[in-house]
């Protein structure tokens, strides 16, 4: 049961959040030169041919949710990549010598005019790229900008204090070790077995902020059925946080340090597997990006929970009971579905529920984003496009004609609540990994 | 030298030089660029199919996007099959490149090329209109896009003026009737080339790379591209 009292709490802070970002004054040319630095880093053969590619069709406003809603032209994806061609066109491309001549230097006034393009108006969803004609990943290009107005000082003022606060207090909205162990406590008094700091286990669990603080029955549930299904499991103090937001802000020196807490606890207890929880970024965070991080291949294997979900479901280890022919249907977040690959599991736990299961339309890696992601949740200034490009999302699930909609995402959920709050919207949001574990065959 | 004869010989070599290096060029200058190969464990490795897939599947236009007016899917299919049409299809074209390399193929019938001439010139005409009036398209166009629109619509125009007879006449006879419009027709031609490699026409070579890419990236991660 949520407690509504803390999700409004939460708001609050977020109102509040920016507030306690460190402000560090920069020249304008050291912002310029960092921000270049970054992306010149960044720039490497397989990005270089991104940068050449685009024809300027324009296909990718119409994948794109906050152009699609407000018809801004200033929103269109490959646009955003504008100055990071500039940058490679001078310096890096091969007839750079020609090019320098008729584009000019980036300044550090449109750097700060690109921060409502690649933080408050894209999630990095990735939808733009299954519309490019060439085949250009712009969600990419867009995440090494943000690294390079990061690098610049020109993170959001919310994203920058949440990524301050996890590179020098390791905690994340003050959830630190502390608060694991008294969340594990309070579970415990319930009579659970909910182990914590086993020297050896098969399976790392990893949990977050968001349930920790608000969504304490995805966090009951994920200990309920890896008790029911009888693993060698735990979570470790010593690295529980998925949420990686060096990833979300730019910043990657933090993702590192964010992973590598991850990855040093996952090898320290001889983990095989690693459980990513509700959280849509962590998982790409972990999966596809911790062994860059690391340096070398992870010794484990990096699971989403609605991935292990239906695997688990599927071979026949967790066995669970109809949840009654209700009418549901599932929403992909973009970084589990598009940008990792779980599209199948989730829908393999859904069908095995014997619910009435709706596609949404388009669905899986063509689905549309909820317009929270990639931190444009805690965006405050972000407040009113961030509804517009929810209100696309209502519609698609409307259409559905289903009663309820499940997600594996806790920033989904907490976007799909906000935006149900604003527009008094009577569809019932649901975590699968409750949906799971009140389903559980005895 | 006539103007022709410079056109058919030295400029055309110049201008063909021009295509070839600056072409190999820009490639060698991304490929020197070297990429880091990814460490995470993949979900697939069928990555070659993938990649050869998303290079075919990418041609046609993707079912889920939301219409739109202004951004016509068909028209673009219009100029670049017109495109190829006139330049690989035309009796007159082929005959020059037999002459300079002893390579031909059948020709198609003139009818059908000058129809696609003419489809192709009004469906430039219809992209430069997208181009000027569509706002997301005019805030992203750059000297480049309206440049390549030139070069790409002149050698269509020029050659339209040579075509005064049945290209069975042309290929049948040895002199040039029309010297003058012809010289202009192949420079034009040869500006075209000389352009290729600097400007957006380099999509005609970057899309493969392009495509694949995401395929192989995508197809890593479990996701159909």
């Amino acid at each position: 049961m949520i407690d509504y009292n803390v999700f409004r709490e939460f708001g609050a802070a977020i109102a509040h959040l920016g507030e306690t970002a460190q402000k560090t004054e920069i020249p304008d040319e050291q912002r310029v030169r960092q921000a270049k630095q970054v992306m010149l880093s960044k720039i490497d053969r397989s990005m270089a041919v991104d940068l050449e590619s685009c024809v300027k069709c324009g296909y990718c406003s119409e994948a794109c949710h906050f152009f699609v809603q407000t018809n801004e032209p200033k929103y269109v994806p490959t646009r955003k990549l504008d100055l990071l061609r500039r940058v490679y066109g001078r310096e890096v491309s091969p007839l750079r010598f020609v090019r320098r001549l008729f584009e000019a230097e980036i300044t550090a006034d449109e750097l700060r005019q690109w921060q409502e393009l690649v933080y408050d108006s894209c999630t990095e969803c990735g939808r733009c790229s299954m519309a490019c004609p060439m085949g250009i990943n712009i969600a990419r290009g867009v995440n090494v900008m943000r690294e390079a107005l990061a690098a610049a000082g020109l993170a959001p003022d919310e994203l920058a204090a949440v990524a301050q606060e996890q590179e020098q207090r390791g905690t994340v909205f003050g959830v630190g070790p502390k608060e694991l162990q008294a969340a594990i406590a309070k579970l415990r008094e319930s009579g659970l077995d909910v182990p914590l700091d086993k020297p050896k286990a098969d399976v790392l669990v990893l949990t977050t902020v968001i349930d920790i603080l608000l969504f304490q029955d995805a966090l009951l549930a994920t200990v309920k059925i890896m008790n029911h299904l009888g693993l060698n499991w735990t979570f470790r103090t010593g690295g529980f946080e998925a949420a990686n937001f060096g990833l979300l802000s730019g910043m990657e020196d933090l993702q590192r340090q964010a992973s590598r807490k991850i990855i040093d606890e996952a090898i320290t207890i001889g983990a095989k597997t690693v459980i990513v929880p509700e959280c849509g970024h962590a998982y790409p965070a972990l999966r596809w990006e911790g062994a860059a991080m690391a340096g070398k291949p992870l010794p484990f294997e990096v699971l989403a929970i609605s991935e292990f979900l239906g695997r688990e479901i599927k071979a026949g280890r967790l066995k669970v009971k109809s949840a009654g022919a209700r009418k549901l249907t599932y929403h992909d977040a973009c970084k589990l579905g598009r940008h990792g690959g779980v599209l199948d599991e989730p829908r393999e736990a859904l069908r095995a529920l014997g619910v009435d299961f709706r596609e949404t339309e388009p669905t899986a890696e063509m689905n549309w984003c909820c317009g929270g992601g990639a931190g444009v949740f805690l965006i405050n200034r972000a407040a009113g496009l961030r509804q517009k490009a929810f209100e696309l999302k209502q519609q698609q699930i409307d259409a559905t004609g289903a009663e309820s909609v499940v997600m594996s995402c806790g920033s989904c959920r907490l976007n799909f609540m906000n935006g149900q709050a604003n527009s008094r919207w009577p569809v019932k949001i649901e975590s699968l990994v409750e949906l799971v574990s009140d389903h559980l065959s005895d | 030298m006539d103007w022709l004869a410079l056109a058919r010989g030295p400029l055309f070599f110049l201008s063909l030089a021009i295509f070839v290096a600056g072409i190999a060029w820009r490639l060698v200058g991304i490929i020197r660029l070297g990429a880091k190969p990814s460490l995470a464990a993949p979900r697939s490795t069928a990555t070659a199919s993938a990649a050869a897939r998303t290079v075919f599947a990418r041609m046609l236009p993707r079912p889920g996007f939301h219409p739109s007016a202004t951004l016509a899917t068909i028209n673009p299919y219009v100029y670049h099959l017109g495109l190829a049409i006139v330049a690989f299809g035309y009796l007159p074209h082929i005959d020059f490149v037999k002459r300079l390399t002893g390579a031909w193929w059948p020709a198609l019938p003139d009818w059908l090329v000058f129809l696609a001439a003419g489809a192709t010139i009004v469906s430039l005409a219809i992209a430069l209109l997208f181009r000027l009036t569509d706002p997301v398209l005019k805030l992203i166009s750059r000297g480049d896009d309206y440049f390549t629109w030139i070069v790409t619509l002149l050698p269509l125009i020029t050659g339209m003026v040579v075509i005064l007879e049945p290209s069975g006449a042309v290929h049948a006879r040895e002199a040039v009737v029309y010297p003058g419009p012809l010289a202009i027709h192949l420079l034009s031609v040869e500006l075209l080339l000389v352009w290729f490699p600097f400007g957006k026409l380099m999509h005609a070579i970057l899309f493969i790379p392009g495509r694949a890419q995401l395929g192989m990236f995508n197809e890593r991660r479990g996701v159909r591209s």
